[in-house]
């Protein structure tokens, strides 16, 4: 099964980058675990990092069988770092194209699927809650931060290796 | 560690796409205010780095237009460290600016503002998305809007060498050349372009221009505003994304002003309002009479529109016969129709895709030098180019070891503030009478600020990915009677 884990998010946005963190995070813990002899390599996955939303995550996920997403949420409701596990149809109505530019990403699937793109079949979501996506800063808040490790190891944790 | 949640895309409002519109004792509008969400701190997380940086990040503040602030960043730099890149450079940095402004101009006409025309304006909201516009153009179309927008992406990742974010440009010049296999691969995408053009003016020309409802409310006295214009024009006053003196127009279409990049200070001043974290740009030397048109007020407009306005023409053929036939059935020089915009922006494809087919054609482009290196001490630069949204102006100072002291950014959507507020109160104006609120509201609203192609904090990306959208209205001690939400 090829898998994608994909970090969104905009690295120098404060919280806004915790997509990209835990990407680098987990990237970090491959690189150790194969520096440390226990596995070859994993198997069939990609890790990558992506800066921007909306319709060029078609070209990004277009090919995968299996897509781990990681972004950033604002629900309001949430403790800063709270983690939510969601699935394309948590996504809600965003078939409304409310935005000029934020294509909703359950837009985006639907469209890919419409054009005949291969769209995983499986796509599991993390989303954290941010407490500040509008300060420019390189480090996330010290809640989120604190949090990433172990967005890591449960991602880490999901990841086959041979 | 994980709980289960229904995202609401209201729950992302706080901010967001928020307009209020406050009536008077009569029940009719009025003002109306349209806020966005305050990014904060720039200036600060700029100053004490290398002014070298800036071109890589100056592009993240925008998940829309990262190659324009990426070009606006170099030239900044050019001009910072007084040293003029080699013609090739300049191509190839035109070449990859040109490719951008084609696939944005192409994401913009068909996937979203194109919404509004391709499904129509009087469409149920429910169907005026992405997917009714396949509905409507067919999956063929689709496929061909994404395969292009791709293929321009990639001269944009070849060169700029990293996807979505250049990194090419240094003060000088750039850090790649063009090969000559590169090359002739940049002259089929220039050629499909062009032809993609020429589908999607069609395409504009059988689906609105044959519709008199459409043409109707384009020429609509309800999305009308009589500005001043701005932009970037060559030495024959021909539209120019890249290069150029800026030249802003008046009502009538007279020239009004004609500046070097570096004189922008002297014609644009910003007026701050107690509600808004947004500035609102406005010419100094008329300057701020408040949210209103004419000519004797401040208020300029950006983007397409503005562009074809303050020119005297297209540099390209094809694009040229496209701006000619535009501003015959407009009936005439200057066009104030904002939903005109959509058009404009099909004449500038056109333009972008001819553009880059000449620069690709271009033999100059395989020259091997393409930086000069910079010998002066910096002190201060300013880089201007026009984005797919208007005019994006850059400015640094720095010490003299090129380390940023202070720095001022007019991003391209902001030029258009004070007109936009405009637009929606005009909208509003028309559809509500004596308290009562047409249902119609909403999309009428949704119309009038889409045909601006604005950026609306597009720097975070956070889920859902799209911006909800909430009008409040408060009657005259500012009370609240109703809510409208997307």
């Amino acid at each position: 099964m090829k898998t994608l884990v994909l970090g969104i998010g905009n690295p120098i946005l404060s919280d806004d980058g915790v997509g990209i963190k835990v990407v680098e995070g987990i990237e970090d813990r491959m690189q150790k675990i194969i520096d440390s002899g226990s596995f070859g390599c994993l198997s069939d996955m990609d890790v990558r990092q992506i800066c921007i939303g909306g319709l060029s995550l078609l070209n990004e996920i277009s090919g995968y069988n299996r897509l781990i997403l990681i972004d950033s949420i604002k629900t309001g409701k949430g403790k800063p770092g709270d983690v939510y596990k969601l699935a394309i149809n948590d996504l809600g109505s965003t078939l409304h194209l409310t935005s000029s530019h934020g294509m909703g990403f359950a837009t985006v699937i639907e469209l890919g699927r419409r054009l005949g793109c291969k769209i995983p079949e499986t796509i599991e979501i993390f989303a954290v809650e941010v407490e500040d996506n509008t300060t420019f800063c390189e480090e996330c808040t010290e809640k989120v931060k604190a949090r990433i490790p172990m967005i890591v190891d449960e991602i880490m944790g999901m990841v086959e290796w041979m | 560690m994980v709980k289960k949640i229904t995202i609401d895309p209201i729950t992302r409002l706080e901010g967001h796409g928020k307009i209020e519109i406050f009536l008077n004792e009569k029940g009719n509008v009025d003002k109306a205010f349209f806020q966005v969400p305050e990014l904060r701190g720039f200036e600060k997380f700029s100053e004490g780095r290398m002014a070298e940086e800036m071109p890589r990040i100056t592009p993240k503040i925008c998940g829309v237009c990262p190659t324009a602030h990426h070009m606006a960043s170099g030239k900044a730099l050019d001009d910072l460290y007084k040293v003029d890149p080699p013609p090739a450079a300049k191509k190839i940095r035109e070449l990859i600016n040109s490719s951008f402004m084609a696939e944005d101009h192409t994401l913009h006409f068909f996937f979203l503002g194109g919404p509004d025309f391709i499904v129509g304006p009087q469409a149920p909201a429910k169907e005026r998305n992405i997917l009714g516009v396949i509905q409507k153009v067919g999956l063929d179309a689709g496929k061909k809007v994404i395969n292009i927008r791709k293929r321009l992406r990639d001269i944009i990742t070849k060169q700029g060498g990293k996807v979505i974010h250049p990194v090419c440009n240094l003060p000088g010049g750039i850090s790649k050349g063009v090969t000559k296999e590169d090359r002739e691969e940049y002259i089929q995408t220039g050629k499909d372009a062009v032809e993609f053009a020429k589908f999607s003016l069609k395409a504009f020309e059988d689906i609105v221009l044959k519709n008199n409802e459409y043409v109707d409310v384009i020429v609509g006295d309800i999305y009308k505003h009589k500005t001043y214009y701005m932009g970037l024009v060559d030495k024959d006053n021909k539209v120019n994304f890249y290069d150029g003196d800026i030249r802003v127009v008046d009502p009538e279409g007279k020239e009004f002003a004609k500046f070097k990049p570096s004189e922008y200070l002297n014609h644009i001043e910003e007026h701050v309002e107690q509600w808004s974290y947004v500035k609102f740009p406005y010419l100094k030397d008329v300057g701020w009479k408040g949210f209103v048109d004419g000519r004797d007020s401040g208020v300029y407009r950006v983007a397409p529109l503005a562009r074809l306005n303050v020119a005297d023409g297209m540099a390209t053929p094809l694009a040229q016969a496209e701006y000619e036939k535009l501003f015959d059935t407009l009936g005439g020089k200057p066009a104030h129709n904002t939903l005109a915009y959509h058009w404009a922006r099909l004449v500038e494809l056109l333009y972008a895709t001819e553009r880059l087919l000449e620069l690709a054609q271009d033999e100059e482009i395989l020259e091997p030098n393409v930086r000069n290196i910079p010998t002066a001490v910096p002190e201060e630069g300013i880089g201007v180019v026009e984005a797919p949204r208007g005019t994006l102006y850059h400015h640094y100072k720095t010490d003299e070891n090129g380390i940023i002291t202070g720095v001022n950014l007019i991003v391209a959507t902001v030029n258009n503030s004070a007109a936009m507020c405009m637009s929606i109160e005009k909208a509003a104006r028309g559809l509500i009478k004596g308290g009562k609120v047409s249902d119609g509201l909403l999309n009428m609203v949704e119309m009038a600020f889409r045909a601006y192609d604005p950026c609306l904090a597009c720097a975070t990306h956070s889920l859902p990915g799209n911006m909800p959208l909430e009008i409040k209205i408060c009657n005259l001690d500012g009370k609240l009677i109703k809510t409208l939400r997307r």
